[in-house]
């Protein structure tokens, strides 16, 4: 056997006599058949990837965040269409099971893990930004924490926080102008239409500048909110207050009945 | 560090660089500390008409005229207190006039409240300076050739802003907005609003921005190619009520929003009982 037959036979199994003959006479070839015994050694050593507590949790925080979704973002869907909800429910499983087997396999679930770790971090920069500009001395720089409070989730309770507080409390009419519209998208997301709702009710005794408190009545007829007809009559009957906005409160009212 | 002047107290002579007692018009220059920083003027109450003007110098220059009450007026003051004794004439102010310089910004706080006399004022500041001015019971208010970030608040009388560059953000209760801008700073979101009256905006042909325009009872104008977005379109919202039942609804928002120059920051446009007037500059 020449060294050129040896090298092909040193990645096999079976490794016949002709092969430990050769070796035992050709050093170069030797010593390359020890380096990879040694290196399959070694690879013997690595300790098996086990699947792990984590991935088992990931899979059922995974169904458990559909199943979360599914019954919060489309109750009566999926109860019309009850069997295709546990169907597209079953799928969606086996979509999850495909992942944890995935990360099983490649020893780790970096890809996807990174991925939604990415949509994170993006979220919450925007949070971030959004916060951070709400805070500004320049109301210019207020009203831009304010249009990109549109690019958060509707779901983030913190950016709600920091609208409500804009409303009610920043001195620049036009950034609580501003304020009282961006409430809008959280009024529809389960997660914060109760506070928004509450938030735009609470804002309006408050509120001193007739064109916000014209944005805020047109807001709370638009979500018929009885909680606040008793503000509303009161609006109605003081003299004190623009008539146009009285008006305006007199027609909320009636929008509401 | 703060430097005061406080007519009350004297020290105001020593800064004054003009008394002219006759037409009771007085003069106070306020140096802005340090000429290399960013400068600020921030202008609290008034209760006359108030100019803003940027000029090529490193002073803050506030020049103010207390207006005489009109003898009818001046009866129904109790104990006569605005009658000056026989043969003498007010000079100055007694109080409520407080100019104060702290860190590159110059505040005026002018409460003449009480009194029953206007002050119209004239500040003089560094053309580029930021200016925000809030009054609550002042006439007119008109802030030109200011380079910087201009924020106006207004009550009863119109706001005007000429020859402005950078951003303005303005809100009258009860008079027109009135603002021409040279050059606006990329990327700032600006925003026009009164209760009663137009808001009537210059902005530079090549401006990018996303308006934002709402008037309950009047019109919009343009000359600018506004590319508007399909928001006239009502929304449909899925709602839970009370009973956790759960049902569709469908909302039309009276806002009109579209882009000019493919788009940029947005600039808000709002009255209640007025036209909306955008111009091409």
């Amino acid at each position: 056997m020449n060294c050129e037959q040896a090298k092909t036979q040193m990645l096999g199994e079976n490794q016949g006599d002709d092969f430990a003959a050769h070796l035992a006479s050709c050093d170069m070839c030797r010593s390359e058949a020890s380096r990879i015994g040694a290196l399959w050694q070694s690879l013997d050593l690595l300790p098996l990837d086990e699947p792990g507590g984590q991935v088992r949790e990931r899979f059922y925080e995974m169904l458990g965040a559909y199943r979360q979704g599914m019954a919060s973002a489309e109750p009566r869907k999926t109860r019309q269409l009850g069997q295709w909800g546990w169907q597209i429910a079953a799928a969606a499983a086996l979509i999850a099971v495909g992942l944890a087997l995935g990360y099983v396999v490649r020893g780790n679930g970096q890809p996807p893990a990174e991925v939604s770790q990415l949509r994170e971090e993006v979220a919450n920069m925007r949070q971030l930004v959004a916060l951070s500009l709400m805070q500004q001395q320049s109301a210019s720089e207020r009203l831009k924490g304010v249009s990109w409070s549109y690019q958060v989730e509707p779901s983030d309770t913190e950016v709600l926080n920091a609208l409500v507080t804009t409303v009610n409390h920043d001195p620049n009419v036009n950034v609580r102008l501003a304020a009282v519209d961006a409430l809008r998208p959280f009024t529809g997301s389960p997660a914060t239409h109760l506070a928004a709702r509450n938030a735009v009710v609470q804002a309006l005794p408050k509120e001193t500048a007739p064109i916000v408190q014209v944005a805020l009545i047109d807001f709370l007829a638009e979500l018929k909110e009885r909680n606040a007809a008793p503000e509303l009559r009161r609006l109605v009957s003081d003299p004190d207050i623009d008539s146009g906005v009285r008006k305006r409160a007199e027609w909320a009212l009636e929008r509401m009945q | 560090m703060i430097t005061r002047i406080g007519m009350g107290m004297g020290i105001a002579t020593l800064l004054a660089t003009q008394l002219c007692a006759q037409d009771s018009r007085q003069q106070i220059t306020m140096p802005f500390r340090d000429p290399s920083m960013p400068r600020k003027l921030i202008v609290e109450g008034g209760t006359g008409s108030l100019t803003i003007r940027g000029y090529q110098g490193q002073d803050a220059i506030i020049e103010y005229t207390g207006r005489e009450i009109p003898p009818a007026n001046n009866r129904t003051n109790r104990a006569g207190r605005n009658e000056p004794p026989a043969g003498m004439h007010r000079i100055g102010e007694s109080r409520g006039l407080d100019i104060t310089e702290e860190s590159n910004t110059v505040r005026v706080n002018n409460q003449s409240l009480f009194g029953g006399n206007g002050r119209d004022m004239v500040i003089q500041v560094p053309a580029q300076t930021s200016v925000n001015v809030k009054t609550m019971f002042g006439g007119n208010m008109t802030i030109e050739n200011i380079t910087g970030d201009i924020e106006a608040e207004n009550f009863n009388g119109q706001v005007t802003i000429n020859n402005a560059s950078g951003s303005v953000v303005a809100h009258s209760m009860n008079g027109k907005i009135l603002v021409s801008l040279d050059r606006v700073t990329p990327d700032k979101s600006m925003s026009f609003s009164t209760f009663n009256g137009d808001v009537d905006v210059t902005l530079p042909a090549d401006t990018k921005a996303r308006f934002k325009m709402r008037t309950d009872f009047g019109e919009i104008y343009t000359d600018f190619d506004v590319k508007m977005e399909a928001n006239a379109a009502p929304v449909v919202e899925e709602v839970k009520d009370k009973n956790g039942k759960s049902r569709r609804r469908v909302r039309v928002d009276g806002t009109q929003s579209g882009t000019i120059n493919g788009g940029g920051p947005e600039m808000q446009f709002t009255t209640f009982n007025g036209r909306i007037l955008i111009h091409k500059k």
